[in-house]
């Protein structure tokens, strides 16, 4: 399938925060690591490694509504949307195995990490009933 | 917009979410009573764990079904719009999160707090989409 112009530009904008993303947690982690980070400073620097994942969150934003190719579109919506069903659906059974003691603590990240697996749970859907999984 | 002015399929997601909310209500009081004060063990916590969820699934589940339902384009873009903004914000808040656990600046939490924010987005943006709408009726 022929990708659009708008795809393009969502993959250099990935790559680009991707890119980002590393250099801000390896100096994150090698900061904190060898206690380089001032206390006043800590929450700004914890927090950096994250701007890079949001601002993938706003490239797949942009990138819904660039792509003319309703059809392309409709197909990413559809990923997105089983993305959020399969994280929530995570989140709240492994909250209650919390709840009930049954499972430690998960860092808050790994919701992230769950919403990009369900983006290809997404992409299985829809090929599955489709026949097309999209992007 | 009133319950009269509803779509059918808006009618129909919101009598499923009634009544899973419903089920909600009193599947998890008990289960939460039994775990304070009796001592189960084996494989029932992982049940009675799963059980408290199942309602929850079954609202995100209505979602899903209410996008499929709904016949009428513009409210299907409106929750589209809605759904997508809450998961943004959401996801946001949740790698912020993280990344504050991770560095130990904050306090781990239960991860059922991310569905709750994501419902709660989903609740503000239709109280400012009303607001906004009564605003843009009267003038």
């Amino acid at each position: 399938m022929p990708r659009s112009a708008a795809w393009a530009r969502y993959n250099w904008r990935v790559v680009w925060l991707s890119l980002l993303y590393a250099a801000f947690l390896i100096a994150a982690v090698y900061g904190f690591k060898h206690e380089l980070v001032p206390a006043a400073l800590k929450y700004p620097v914890a927090v950096l490694p994250a701007l890079p994942i949001i601002g993938i969150f706003f490239a797949i934003g942009r990138y819904l509504v660039e792509e003319q190719d309703e059809y392309i579109r409709m197909l990413m919506v559809r990923q997105t949307l089983w993305a959020t069903g399969f994280t929530l659906s995570c989140a709240t059974i492994w909250g209650f195995l919390e709840s009930f003691d049954l499972v430690g603590h998960a860092d808050g990240y790994y919701v992230v990490i769950a919403w990009f697996f369900g983006l290809g749970v997404g992409a299985m859907v829809n090929r599955l009933t489709l026949g097309d999984g999209g992007c | 917009m009133a319950y009269s002015d509803f779509t059918p399929a808006q009618r129909a997601h919101t009598k499923r979410i009634l009544w899973l909310l419903l089920a909600y209500a009193i599947i998890l009081p008990p289960l939460v009573w039994i775990r304070a004060n009796t001592a189960v063990a084996g494989y029932v916590p992982t049940l009675m764990a799963i059980a408290a969820s199942i309602p929850v699934l079954g609202i995100f589940a209505s979602w899903g079904r209410y996008l499929s339902d709904e016949r009428d384009e513009y409210h299907q873009t409106l929750t589209l719009k809605r759904i997508a903004i809450a998961t943004n914000v959401t996801m946001g808040a949740a790698v912020v999160w993280g990344f504050l656990q991770a560095f130990g600046a904050m306090p781990l939490i239960e991860t059922y707090w991310v569905p709750f924010v994501w419902v709660v987005i989903q609740g503000m943006f239709a109280c400012v989409s009303g607001f906004s709408n009564r605003g843009r009726d009267a003038a």
